[in-house]
């Protein structure tokens, strides 16, 4: 029996209705406040499945390379069922400090922070801080600005720093991107992100339906057919 | 229900609002669920000590001093100032880098910096938690359609003057019910001389023929 036509029709809008908020939440964070009345963050939408499975991919690698990474490998399980993912930048944090002295970094002055030595980029080291903390907080307002629309528009929604850290890893970044987050979105009927299991990267619906169908249903139908 | 004069709803509502947005603050969105965060709002009398704080500061920072000015003239209407504060330490665990320490036991052994503005060095993520509370306070604001801005400036004047105790990094809401929104566009606040030396100052390539050359 074929699926109905109305089905597959809902399966098309519910991804189309995704892809659009992707974009409606872009401008909402786009336009939150920004310290000082500076721009300086982009927003990127990655809302193809191969290219999310690619962010996935690049998370699950770097579970390991931390003892404070664990949860990635949850992480990447979630965002692989997320619809569209967006990665929110801060473009000036690594390399222009704000020259207002604000001491939220531990330096004193922008100056001395200017002058200090940043980590070096290698496994392990998400962020090669120190960064200008004033600067990277405007990523808070635009994750906050998409979170909030999400919560209007009746998107579920998730916020990952490993999302972030993964994509800066992969270089699908601009270039001066010195502290990034991520908001995964879904349009289904439950929440791919609410009332996850603990070990959800070991036991989730897609390695369930490994096991279960997709292992002996070959077998099966090689056998009895 | 009784009849209430406009001036009266104006003060219930702003009260009310505040109330709204402290809520929309308290619940927002956490990383590692850690809801830390303090919230207070600054009463008239801590107003005006912010101001002639920020005022204080004169040359050393005409921003804030420009600041000050504000909100002397913010003061005139029915005004409120929400300031949010929290802690600078990790309690995450995450050893992201972004402070500059490898790890998150590094970065709360290190010796702590202190300033009137902010203590540090300070976790990036309790910075996007306390920040993001703030943008919700805000979110709600623009939502229940009052004037609003975020500053930095009278958090950290809120810091110094302790009227928020016990934090290290700050940040501030202020929303009015002013009768046109006295947030944005402050040309008053600069004559046009000065703005016009700062600009010559800024960018002096702007009036000459190419970049490099100067015309006596």
């Amino acid at each position: 029996m074929t699926m109905e036509r109305s089905l597959k029709q809902f399966e098309e809008d519910r991804k189309q209705a995704a892809r659009i908020a992707a974009r409606l939440l872009l401008a909402s964070g786009t336009t939150s406040p920004r310290v000082g009345g500076v721009g300086e963050c982009t927003i990127h939408i990655i809302d193809d499945e191969c290219d999310i499975e690619d962010l996935c991919q690049q998370i699950e690698s770097m579970a390991d390379e931390n003892k404070g990474w664990g949860f990635f490998k949850r992480d990447a399980a979630m965002l692989r069922d997320a619809d569209a993912v967006l990665v929110v930048t801060s473009l000036r944090s690594l390399t222009d400090p704000s020259d207002i002295n604000c001491n939220m970094c531990g330096k004193l002055t922008c100056e001395y922070m200017r002058k200090s030595e940043r980590l070096p980029r290698e496994q392990g080291i998400a962020f090669t801080g120190p960064l200008c903390t004033f600067r990277a907080d405007n990523i808070a307002y635009a994750v906050d600005g998409i979170v909030s629309l999400a919560r209007n528009l009746g998107i579920d929604y998730g916020v990952y720093w490993s999302a972030g850290a993964a994509a800066m890893r992969m270089r699908i970044l601009p270039r001066d991107t010195g502290f990034a987050l991520a908001v995964a979105i879904s349009v289904t009927e439950k929440s791919p992100f609410r009332d996850i299991p603990l070990k959800y990267d070991e036991k989730n619906e897609r390695t369930m339906n490994d096991r279960i169908i997709k292992r002996l249903w070959p077998q099966f139908r090689s056998i009895y057919s | 229900m009784q009849r209430r004069e406009m001036d009266d709803l104006l003060l219930g509502g702003l009260d009310r609002a505040v109330e709204l947005m402290a809520v929309a603050a308290h619940n927002s969105f956490r990383f590692g669920g850690k809801n830390t965060i303090k919230i207070v709002t600054a009463s008239k009398d801590d107003m005006q000590e912010i101001a002639e704080y920020c005022l204080s500061l004169g040359d050393m920072s005409p921003l804030g001093a420009r600041d000050g000015r504000h909100l002397i003239e913010l003061m005139k209407e029915p005004v409120a100032l929400m300031i949010i504060g929290d802690k600078r330490r990790s309690h995450f665990n995450y050893n992201c880098g972004a402070c500059g320490y490898r790890s998150c036991a590094e970065m709360n052994a290190a010796e702590e910096v202190e300033s009137l503005t902010a203590n540090g060095p300070s976790c990036q993520f309790r910075n996007i938690n306390l920040n993001m509370a703030a943008n919700s306070a805000a979110a709600m604001a623009w939502r229940l359609g009052l004037h609003c801005r975020m500053f930095s400036s009278f958090a950290f004047a809120a810091k110094a003057m302790e009227i928020i105790e016990d934090v290290d990094i700050v940040v501030s809401v202020s929303v009015s019910v002013a009768k046109r929104d006295p947030y944005f566009d402050r040309h008053k606040y600069w004559t046009q001389e000065h703005w016009d030396e700062i600009f010559d100052k800024e960018f002096p390539t702007f009036k000459r023929g190419f970049i490099g050359a100067i015309e006596e």
